[in-house]
């Protein structure tokens, strides 16, 4: 992928889920103390279901950018021979251990969100 | 600033970067701190708002247990706003780094000044959040 597209897809996720924040929590705010049947109401809506459900997928997109990005900056021969000289020979194996755990992460966490919105 | 670019420069770059030698201006502390941030959302924030969202939504019961385990201060409250706080901070501090790439506050005086706003406004809200959690 081209670097620029990442750079715009990071932006957009970002302000996606900036603006989807700044609505859930300005409900909140507003109906302190929040009450059960507004909130469910408000959970209800297909409005909140269908931007959580962006949200959930703009959040894969920004945190596979975001922790690939940190992954191959610091996860390096160069960043951890820092700390011990071994860790250098496997860093490739440990950043791809890495990148496998935050992609099966982020694959679980917009599964279980759709579950929770949609079920 | 010397005037050593005449020199020649070292062969040998160093082999091992120490990260703790770097002196950092409180812009690249922002920016590492958002990084990090980001990271402790991912792995943390998420899943609770995920927990959070799945019970109070469940039942009435499961609902009220979560609001007053969330208004009263004890250790979940406060690790849940410690939490909230650090997207809060992941917030601010991109809010800050989006500003800059439409070419605002860029300059290297501006940079210092809006990373300082951006712990001022953060340190505001954490103490507000917790006096409201323990007062």
């Amino acid at each position: 992928m081209k670097g620029s597209s990442l750079f715009y897809w990071l932006r957009l996720s970002a302000l996606f889920m900036l603006g989807y924040t700044v609505w859930v929590s300005s409900f909140i705010l507003i109906n302190q103390p929040v009450e059960y049947n507004s909130w469910i109401s408000f959970t209800n809506q297909t409005f909140f279901q269908l931007s959580t459900t962006f949200a959930a997928f703009f959040f894969l997109v920004h945190t596979f950018i975001g922790l690939w990005t940190v992954g191959t900056d610091y996860f390096t021969p160069r960043t951890l021979g820092f700390l011990h000289p071994t860790l250098a020979k496997y860093a490739d194996l440990i950043r791809s251990g890495y990148t496998f755990l935050f992609v099966a992460l982020g694959v679980l966490i917009v599964t279980t969100t759709l579950f929770i919105i949609w079920s | 600033m010397s005037t050593n670019h005449n020199k020649i420069r070292p062969v040998y770059r160093p082999v091992y970067i120490n990260l703790m030698q770097i002196r950092l201006p409180v812009s690249a502390l922002i920016s590492i701190t958002h990084r990090l941030s980001g990271i402790y959302n991912f792995f943390i924030t998420l899943p609770i708002s995920l927990y959070l969202l799945y019970f109070s939504t469940k039942s009435y019961n499961d609902f009220i247990l979560i609001q007053d385990t969330l208004s009263q201060p004890n250790i979940i409250s406060t690790f849940v706003t410690f939490s909230f706080l650090v997207y809060a901070y992941h917030i601010l501090t991109g809010i800050r780094h989006l500003l800059q790439d439409v070419h605002i506050g860029e300059s290297l005086s501006a940079s210092s000044k809006s990373a300082y706003l951006v712990l001022i406004i953060w340190f505001s809200l954490s103490f507000l959040l917790m006096m409201r959690l323990y007062l």
